[in-house]
């Protein structure tokens, strides 16, 4: 039999995995092979990966477009801040609080927003607007009640400390000890979401981005699993919040936005909406490559415009992203399962 | 046997027009039966109302004696009413393997015994040998069967297939023909089946009820459906 498309099942994965074997292993040996700027900002692009992750899971397995992902990044993001502040004196970790309450919070609000959004019907591109929406609220919010999250001058942020009982205190005020944690949130994060994705919840939301009609005859409650897989993402997103802020020990407005929600949004694309992988690294190259273009004299007044061009180039050239296109250059052709689009 | 699906009394109205008329109608369990009239009578609209995707304006769906009328597409589903749609409603994009699996995902089959259950309905509908390909670059006839696979793979115990044939060439058509009398047979389901194909229909050897206006005009077998002066009248003679 002479198949024109194969789809590759297995093969594809493995490729991935040691793929991201690679990528974390290479994040993990930075810190020792450096320090300075690069181990101190690193965490926060891993971070904005874990961001972007929220998206591609979201966007590119479910086929549903979010610019809200900063109201989600915020909520984490405020939360740790606010609840650091705040809860004082006691005999719980006030970090460890923030960052379950970020994290909830994200992924409470996101299920709530895609309950009514998704039971109500409201898709593509209203979706997207309602979205859109969201960030304005949160970033306006943010704006206004200046006595609480301190306005346009942002929120200062602790960073946290590790603790264990009585047993172990690790301040994460050096950059390599907090390099590390928040790898080590971001790899269980990472193998988590791909588990997921890859398992059932995951087929049946690739499922619903190819054909509503025929999961709905088939008896999936097709809302239901939009709205989970939007709260997933949420969630995602609220983690990563909660971290930057501990990490670059500010929340600010400016990361709760319609333009940082856009950013999100183009980090996917360049990095590949249908992996997980792929976007997570596309927010790092991405994120890393605005701050360098920005630090040179000459081109400093054109650097969005080089990563406008980028970006065109990108969505001309290989719609699958970066992911797409180490895919098709990996050999074997197709794209699999996430194909398609 | 026992009653799988009664409708008593269904009617649609769409604003002004009526779709279907007080139809009354019975199903039993292990039935085939095709239902056939000319084109704006009503058809669609009825299988419609059986799957959920059309609410009727009065009347009563009975399934396994249990009132369905109001409950939703995906929940009638669940209980076993499967339905093929008149245009392939399959997943293009994915592979021949993957839209069985999807369907076995609906079921409550653990995750252990699924790759066997997918084989075993590709084997059915004679797909086992493209389990690789994309959906998309089938034919159009090996497209009606993966969606009728599909079905089977969901577990659907009353199939409701809209013009299963569409499309097929006559060699086709017959296997489909062949298909449809040993599901019923050896999985003992139910189906109502929508079609144009004069020959189909004959080769199903399936009881026949005919749909004119909306109204059920008249049912019975085959032979006794192409006598009926009524039906040539409407129907068959202008086919």
């Amino acid at each position: 039999m002479t198949a024109e498309i194969q789809p590759a099942r297995r093969g594809v994965f493995r490729r991935e995995d040691v793929a991201a074997l690679a990528v974390f292993l290479l994040l993990a040996a930075i810190p020792l092979a450096t320090s300075g700027y690069v181990v101190y900002i690193l965490p926060q692009y891993m971070l904005l990966g874990v961001l972007a992750m929220s998206l591609a899971l979201l966007w590119g397995h479910g086929g549903i477009v979010s610019f809200g992902q900063a109201a989600f990044f915020a909520i984490g993001a405020y939360a740790m801040g606010l609840v650091m502040k705040h809860l004082t004196g006691m005999a719980i970790n006030s970090a460890y609080v923030g960052i379950l309450v970020g994290t909830v919070g994200g992924g409470v609000t996101a299920l709530l927003i895609g309950y009514f959004l998704f039971s109500a019907g409201v898709r593509a591109a209203y979706f997207v607007v309602a979205t859109l929406a969201l960030s304005i609220v949160v970033e306006q919010t943010v704006k206004s009640f200046s006595d609480i999250t301190g306005g346009w001058n942002g929120l200062y942020v602790d960073r946290m400390t590790v603790t264990l009982g009585s047993w172990l205190e690790l301040s994460l005020f050096d950059d390599a000890p907090i390099y590390y944690v928040v790898l080590a949130v971001v790899v269980p994060v990472y193998v988590i979401a791909t588990a997921l994705m890859r398992g059932r919840f995951g087929k049946i939301v690739v499922g619903i981005r190819e054909n509503e009609d025929r999961m709905t005859a088939l008896g999936f409650n097709v809302p239901m699993y939009k709205t989970l897989v939007f709260g997933l993402s949420g969630l995602l997103a609220g983690v990563a919040g909660s971290f930057y802020a501990t990490h670059a020990q500010f929340a600010h407005p400016v990361n709760a936005g319609v333009l940082f929600s856009t950013q999100v949004v183009i980090w996917v694309a360049i990095g590949g909406r249908h992996s997980l992988l792929g976007s997570f690294v596309g927010a790092i190259v991405v994120a890393s490559l605005s701050n360098y273009l920005s630090s040179i004299e000459e081109i400093q007044n054109y650097w969005p415009l080089v990563m406008g061009l980028i970006f065109i180039a990108v969505i001309v050239l290989f719609r699958g992203g970066l992911a797409g296109l180490v895919e098709k250059l990996a050999g074997k052709g197709a794209h699999g399962r996430a194909a398609g689009h | 046997m026992a009653e799988l699906l009664v409708i008593e009394g269904l009617t649609k109205r769409f604003r002004g027009l009526v779709a279907n008329n007080d139809v009354s109608f019975a199903l039993a369990a292990g039935e085939l039966r095709c239902i056939i009239g000319p084109n704006g009578a009503g058809k669609t609209t009825f299988i419609s109302m059986i799957s959920g995707h059309v609410v009727p304006t009065s009347g009563r769906i009975l399934f396994k004696s249990r009132d369905i009328t109001k409950l939703p597409v995906h929940l009638r589903a669940r209980i076993g009413i499967g339905r093929k749609f008149q245009t392939p409603t399959v997943f293009d994009n994915l592979s021949v393997y993957e839209n069985i699996e999807l369907a076995v995902l609906a079921t409550p089959t653990p995750s252990r015994g699924r790759h066997a259950r997918i084989m075993r309905t590709l084997d059915l509908v004679r797909l086992a040998e493209q389990s690789d390909r994309m959906v998309g670059a089938l034919a159009h006839g090996q497209r009606q069967w993966l969606e009728i696979g599909i079905l089977l793979a969901g577990e659907a115990q009353l199939l409701l297939l809209d013009e299963p044939t569409a499309g097929m060439t006559a060699e086709e058509t017959h296997s489909t023909g062949e298909l449809l009398r040993r599901l019923v047979r050896e999985l003992e389901l139910s189906a109502i089946i929508i079609e144009h194909d004069i020959n189909f229909i004959r080769d199903l050897k399936a009881p026949v009820t005919v749909l004119h206006l909306g109204r059920v005009l008249v049912e019975g077998s085959f032979a006794d459906i192409e006598r009926n002066e009524q039906v040539r009248s409407v129907y068959l003679g202008n086919a």
